[in-house]
């Protein structure tokens, strides 16, 4: 007998439908709401929201550019340069972004790139030249492990062919490089384009006004000071629409990008030619990727670390970003696993198209991003309840929402896998229900669970876009008191602060991994 | 003892395509029956079908003279050895064996011993702490015959058990299971890609191709068989 699919995935998928389609009815609502007006949709003819638009484009086009530019540089030295000390310990570093919350990173880019820093960038960082550096901070070493195991793939032989043949490196780059990354550059290239397009801590914090404001920052002035509601509804569903055009133009890739959760990356020994090229590449990168980390640390360790470490608001943020990242972690787990239950026995009875499906409906926040979902939220219930009350539900659903593509990547290959090696065998040995989870699924799973709920943690507690939008004095996260604190110019404090979240982040990050993951990898 | 009459299986191939399979044999109590033939012919599909993985659109399946196909895997009397993944990676070898007698692993002193039994004779005794990582290819093999042992069940199915291994080691274990399934009187079916498995394993040998048992014979005289022209496009095949 075929085992029947878990009822259990169509409660999943009714709940992150009704979390989606709620907030939309919010925003196609707009008509409802007081002050809108029919010409307010023709958003083309305000200049407003043409500078908005044509801005959040451009600093998108350069920061992709720039990213992917340096990246096929930075992954061709590494790959090239083999194995080399150390070499883990960069990869780690460049796995760091994904859990650095964006605005203890966009401290650290201050202190080195600011007026007052270590390396002043132009007349002032605020503004294109601010953005651009975070963009590039955070997408670089993402495109730089995305763009690796590609070059990684080339076999070794076409390096001794082209030995053999006296290929200079134009001749390598055009015959063989080029021809295995062209038909996956478009797809990493759309990933950074639609990060840098929906970011929105960055924008908030060095954007440095109007003139550089992007669609999900000019949202939140919309509705945060503005009080102006229908401008923003009217920006996020434009939003929305952009998002829907690249989601379309995603799907109809060959070939999506496999971002890489874990750090380790096969060693190739490479050529020794251009050692010192590639050493400096490498060297620079890790620079302009430890910097700002680095730049963070000292300023707050030379910050008012007792006054800040006593005033109890900071532990009550703590508490709330806990909270936060706890709670996310747990549903964005349960549903992801929930999932991709169904979804692998799908897969393994050959269903791949359903399954394929299934598992798109996790990564639903590509389409339809945080701040969308928050805005759409926000205006449905401001109407109808006090939103203070409703803070930390919506937040933490949200949240939930932003790492289940998070959760199906790390799940989804050892589900599968497992599925299909140890189901039959279950099976066959009567090996069902608790008696199955604690001795087969569990053992199997830890390992990669512990690893999905430490980045969901680590993505909730860092969020600064939701909790901007809900957040109150009552109900203040550590991401937002910090942004509080940088746009009071309590900048010493405001380092402290970084520094406390950073650490508070890694410590849940690697206390989860640990210990839910268990220090041992089960051998498959 | 195994009895499948007019079993019937409609395989939807991706492309669209409707492949039939219908199959008929039996195998009586201490046999083992070798099950050969092209690859895609429907050998592991038959023994899907007979455990249970599977869902036949007809047929019968009888072991012992009661019909089995309308249980669930876990309810058929029998024992089924994969190719490989036939023992979970992170526990040991003992509790690998002891999951086929009893999953909540609760085990009498009796339950105990008869593992301990069976490890010793296929001579993996002392290797009980183990972990499937540090045994060999063929020590692996071994722990699921064990576990097979144990579980007296009346059907085993074997799944090309053997592939990965060596001649030598085949041949060994080959023996093995000739004597254990002689020794508990099961009915084994065995499905393998290589002729001579057949020839060392079993009496009868039947010959799947295209979703159809074409000839059951002697082990020897099937071999030699050359009027039928899939069997010798098959053994001049492999």
């Amino acid at each position: 007998m075929m085992r029947r699919q878990p009822v259990s995935a169509y409660w999943v998928l009714s709940i992150i439908g009704l979390a989606v389609l709620t907030p939309m009815a919010g925003l196609l609502a707009v008509g409802r709401l007081p002050g809108f007006e029919p010409g307010d949709l023709q958003f083309w003819s305000s200049s407003y929201i043409r500078r908005v638009l044509l801005f959040s484009f451009w600093q998108a086009f350069l920061s992709t550019l720039i990213s992917l530019t340096l990246a096929l540089l930075v992954a061709r030295s590494i790959a090239k340069r083999g194995d080399f000390p150390l070499r883990n310990l960069l990869l780690r570093l460049f796995g760091l972004p994904l859990v650095v919350p964006s605005i203890v990173a966009v401290m650290g880019i201050i202190s080195v790139y600011g007026s007052a820093g270590w390396f002043p960038v132009g007349r002032s960082l605020y503004g294109l030249n601010g953005i651009l550096i975070a963009h590039v901070f955070f997408n670089l070493p993402l495109a730089v492990r995305l763009l690796l195991p590609v070059w990684q793939a080339i076999p070794e032989h076409y390096d001794q062919l082209a030995e053999q043949l006296r290929f200079t490196a134009w001749q390598r780059w055009i015959h063989i490089e080029w021809p295995t990354l062209r038909e996956n550059i478009p797809g990493v290239a759309l990933l950074v384009f639609m990060l840098c397009l929906t970011s929105f801590a960055v924008v908030l914090t060095l954007g440095g006004g109007p003139r550089s404001s992007t669609l999900e920052v000019a949202i939140y002035q919309s509705l945060r000071f503005d009080f102006d509601p229908t401008q923003a509804v009217v920006l996020a569903l434009l939003q929305l629409m952009l998002c829907l055009l690249i989601a379309v133009i995603g799907l109809s890739l060959q070939k999506l990008p496999e971002v890489e959760i874990s750090i380790s990356v096969n060693s190739q020994a490479g050529a020794a030619s251009n050692r010192l090229y590639h050493n400096s590449v490498i060297l620079v990168t890790a620079a302009f990727i430890g910097m700002p980390l680095l730049a963070m640390i000292f300023d707050a360790l030379r910050g008012p670390v007792i006054d800040v470490l006593s005033d109890n608001k900071l532990w009550l943020a703590a508490t709330y970003t806990l909270l936060i990242g706890f709670a996310a972690a747990f549903c964005s787990v349960l549903a992801g696993w929930l999932l991709l239950r169904t979804s692998s026995v799908l897969a393994n009875h050959g269903k791949i198209r359903q399954a394929k499906w299934l598992e798109l409906v996790g990564s639903v926040v590509y389409v339809v991003p945080p701040l969308i979902l928050g805005t759409g939220y926000f205006v449905l219930l401001s109407q109808h309840v006090v939103i203070a009350d409703w803070v930390f539900p919506i937040v933490i659903l949200i949240n939930s929402m932003m790492g289940l593509p998070f959760v199906i990547k790390v799940l989804s290959p050892v589900m599968r896998k497992n599925q299909m090696r140890y189901d039959n065998l279950c099976n066959s040995l009567a090996l069902h229900g608790w008696n199955k989870w604690r001795r087969v699924d569990w053992p199997l799973l830890r390992k990669p669970l512990g690893l999905a709920a430490a980045l969901v943690s680590a993505l909730a507690m860092g969020d600064l876009g939701v909790i901007a939008l809900f957040g109150s004095a009552d109900t203040t996260t550590l991401p937002l008191m910090l942004y509080q604190q940088l746009g009071a110019y309590r900048i010493p404090q405001a380092a402290v602060t970084a520094l406390f979240l950073l650490l508070l982040c890694l410590l849940v990050f690697w206390s989860l991994e640990r210990g839910l993951g268990g220090r041992k990898d089960v051998t498959h | 003892m195994l009895h499948i009459e007019q079993l019937k299986f409609v395989y939807h191939s991706q492309s669209g395509l409707n492949t039939e399979m219908l199959f008929n044999l039996s195998a009586a109590p201490g046999e083992i029956l070798s099950i050969i033939g092209p690859s895609g012919g429907g050998k592991s599909t038959l023994l899907n079908l007979i455990a249970g993985f599977l869902p036949a659109q007809s047929g019968i399946i009888r072991i012992d003279d009661k019909s089995v196909q309308n249980l669930g895997p876990a309810q058929r009397p029998l024992t089924m050895v994969f190719q490989q993944h036939n023992l979970f990676p992170h526990l040991d070898l003992f509790t690998n064996v002891a999951l086929g007698i009893n999953p909540s692993l609760k085990l009498t002193d009796d339950q105990q011993d008869e593992i301990h039994d069976a490890l010793k004779k296929l001579s993996l005794d002392g290797l009980e702490k183990r972990k499937p990582g540090q045994l060999s290819g063929g020590q692996r093999q071994r722990v699921a015959l064990a576990r097979a042992l144990v579980r007296r069940q009346k059907v085993l199915l074997l799944d090309e058990p053997f592939a990965a291994l060596g001649p030598a080691l085949r041949q060994e274990l080959i023996e093995i299971l000739k004597s254990l399934v002689e020794q508990k009187s099961m009915a084994a079916l065995l499905v393998s890609h290589q002729p001579e498995d057949a020839l060392l394993a079993s009496k009868r040998t039947a010959f799947i191709h295209q979703g159809k048992v074409c000839a059951i014979d002697e082990t020897s005289k099937l071999l030699n068989n050359t009027a039928e022209k899939a069997i010798r496009e098959y053994l001049g095949s492999v």
